[in-house]
């Protein structure tokens, strides 16, 4: 082929690569749009996808990764717009996502009411995870305690925040958490000082109560309670940048306990990056914070019924059990709907609270006073 | 890089001028102007001209005064300062031996070492950052072989000030080497045979021949080296300490996490003032060399 034909060929072949695909929603051609991440979508190809089209015939799922919440919110946006104009959405189903997003939505009755869909697994679903009828929760997620069982015996693990706290300074340099802003494991863990300091009290806080007042009452307490921690923290006071370089310093066996999140403790134990003999619990008195992922299904998608079908199917035990076992998640159904034998594996790290804090300026201080108050390590009284 | 050509003789200028060769320039000067200086201009420009709350604009400096009254940002601003003299000072200790050494050596060991001391240019600093931890960290490597030979445990640089240090003079050997080398290569042999004739010593040689042969390019070394490093992001991120932080990771956790544009941007504006002051010495050097 000469040079000029070759970039002719070449030019035409990317010109078609960048025209618009074209695509409107099949019937039974049920489409999911994501906001998680990879692994979650791994997961749905791996486990979700084959089983749901072998026990539905001539119904298949495809599967968009949607980038993040505000990429399906976007999609979410124009169904709505659909929905306005009597046109299709060419989308059926979102994962992780919350319709309060949707300005409107819920209001104009673009997502279904869950309550009166008449799933058959709906009674199954963890109370702790409902949150609004237009969301479905399916899996959860919370932050527990991963710790070196060849250090700490399981039966002498700390249970409750004072056992810990006690536990901390009795072990100097063997507890590490991450920074507050750089990930939900060393993020939960300060929020769950935050509550430690107000009562226990979730309902404390919520996404519209902040104030610069009530940030300075509630907040400051807290970052008493981690500084008073934090000379007996890793190095006297250091801080890891993420999530993963916790689990990195327990699994370099640096530190004998991290706060860390479920699904990728149990998932980093899976692939031998942390060891066998990493134990995880979580606090009895009041768990670390955590959430559950919410579905939400169109009601002017093409494949409603076949959408309700798949939710339906989500909640089976056969699902649940794989979240567990597969994406390392939490059943987003109650423990008594898993097998006994998961049910048995996990038993320690069983949430009967799973506290949730809000996002938004509760946020913004946590972000800003932790690193003015918490992380430069200046005792206060010097 | 004219930069590490400088010294070599400026041609004669030509008798007639075309416009040929301004044409040449206006396309990169134009994209510099719009992709670099105007973002500048603007970026002071909205530190200083602020909104008032009655909708109106007015002068402040208020987002300045903040800052250099804020004993969090000064921190900040100073372990930046002091990160970016120590990898300055360890860069030229570390990379002028072994620039030295590849200009000298005739030797077939002379191209390994050449091709490791430009490796590290090829390693993104994310990898860096977690082999680092892998090696340098908390029962790393380093730690399991002076266990392993009866040594006592080091206290690891990981998430202390060294340990952005480290990685940055790492990360930073390739590019030193390459310039000091280009420096290294108008210092003739003839000079150093004449020298060691009359008999200099090996200091004396290094101090009275080279040296001042290659401040140029010692100076330009530094420069790249200090603006890039000034403005770090990754490996101050993942390996300093939580408190205080580097610029780069301050700024972006003021403007991502802390949803205060108007004060990033203050702070880019004053990172960008220290680094200017090193683009001076660059540029001073590179024309001090071309003046005829």
């Amino acid at each position: 082929m000469k040079r000029r034909d070759f970039m002719l060929a070449a030019g035409t072949f990317a010109g078609a690569l960048m025209l618009p695909r074209m695509s409107f929603g099949a019937e039974g051609v049920i489409d999911v749009y994501f906001s998680s991440d990879q692994n979650v979508i791994d997961f749905w190809t791996n486990v979700v996808k084959p089983k749901f089209e072998a026990a539905n015939a001539g119904v298949t799922l495809n599967l968009v990764d949607g980038g993040d919440g505000a990429g399906v919110a976007a999609i979410g946006d124009r169904a709505l717009a659909a929905m306005a104009s009597g046109a299709d959405p060419q989308a059926d189903l979102f994962e992780g996502f919350d319709t309060r997003v949707t300005v409107d939505g819920i209001a104009k009755g673009l997502y279904v009411d869950f309550e009166t869909a008449g799933l058959s697994n709906y009674g199954k679903i963890n109370p702790l995870a409902f949150d609004i009828p237009t969301n479905l929760p399916y899996r959860g997620s919370q932050v527990l305690l991963a710790y070196d069982t060849t250090k700490l015996d399981p039966a002498n693990a700390p249970k409750t925040w004072p056992d810990l706290v006690a536990w901390i300074k009795a072990n100097p340099g063997q507890f590490i958490y991450n920074r507050p802003n750089k990930g939900g494991s060393g993020g939960n863990f300060v929020r769950r000082a935050i509550l430690e300091a107000n009562g226990k009290d979730p309902s404390k806080f919520a996404v519209d109560n902040y104030t610069a007042e009530a940030g300075e009452a509630m907040l400051n307490p807290a970052w008493d309670i981690l500084m008073d921690l934090a000379p007996s923290l890793f190095d006297g006071g250091a801080y890891t940048s993420g999530n993963t370089q916790s689990i990195q310093l327990l699994g370099q066996s640096a530190v004998t306990m991290i706060p860390a999140w479920s699904d990728q403790a149990l998932s980093a134990i899976a692939q031998g990056v942390l060891p066998e003999t990493t134990g995880l619990v979580q606090l009895s008195d009041l768990g670390l914070p955590g959430g559950f992922t919410k579905l939400a299904v169109l009601t002017n998608g093409v494949n409603k019924d076949a959408a309700l079908k798949l939710a339906d199917f989500l909640l089976t035990e056969e699902i649940q059990s794989a979240v567990l076992t597969e994406l390392g998640g939490f059943p987003g159904v109650s423990w008594e709907h898993v097998s006994p034998e998961l049910r048995e594996k996990f038993a320690d790290i069983i949430p009967t609270t799973i506290p949730t804090f809000p996002g938004g300026d509760w946020e913004k201080a946590i972000n800003d006073g932790w690193y003015r108050a918490v992380a430069p390590n200046v005792d206060p009284a010097s | 890089m004219t930069a590490i050509d400088a010294g070599q003789p400026v041609l004669a200028a030509p008798e007639r001028r075309r416009p040929i060769g301004l044409l040449l320039v206006a396309v990169p000067v134009l994209l510099v102007i719009w992709l670099i200086i105007w973002p500048i201009i603007s970026a002071v420009i909205q530190t200083v001209w602020v909104k008032t709350p009655e909708g109106g604009n007015s002068f402040s400096v208020e987002t300045y005064r903040f800052f250099f009254s804020d004993g969090y940002s000064l921190s900040n601003l100073s372990i930046t300062l002091w990160t970016t003299g120590v990898c300055a000072i360890l860069l030229l200790v570390v990379c002028l031996p072994i620039a030295l050494y590849l200009r000298f050596s005739d030797s077939k060991v002379a191209a390994y070492v050449q091709g490791l001391a430009i490796f590290p240019m090829f390693v993104p600093s994310i990898i860096l950052s977690f082999a680092f931890i892998r090696v340098l960290g908390p029962n790393g490597t380093v730690d399991l072989v002076f266990n392993a030979v009866g040594l006592p445990k080091i206290r690891s640089p990981y998430l202390t000030p060294w340990g952005p240090v480290i990685g940055l003079v790492w990360d930073n050997i390739p590019l030193t080497v390459l310039i000091l080398l280009s420096g290294l290569g108008n210092v003739s042999n003839q000079a150093i045979e004449a020298a060691r004739d009359v008999g200099a010593g090996k200091l004396a040689l290094l101090w009275h021949i080279i040296l001042p042969r290659i401040s140029n390019s010692v100076l330009v070394a530094i420069s790249f080296a200090v603006l890039g490093i000034f403005s770090a992001f990754t490996l101050p991120y993942v390996l300093g300490p939580a408190a205080p932080e580097m610029m780069g990771p301050f700024m972006q956790r003021t403007f991502r996490e802390l949803f205060e544009p108007q004060t990033a941007i203050t702070q880019a504006v004053i990172t960008f003032g220290f680094c200017i002051v090193f683009g001076l010495f660059y540029v001073r050097s590179v024309a001090r060399n071309q003046a005829p």
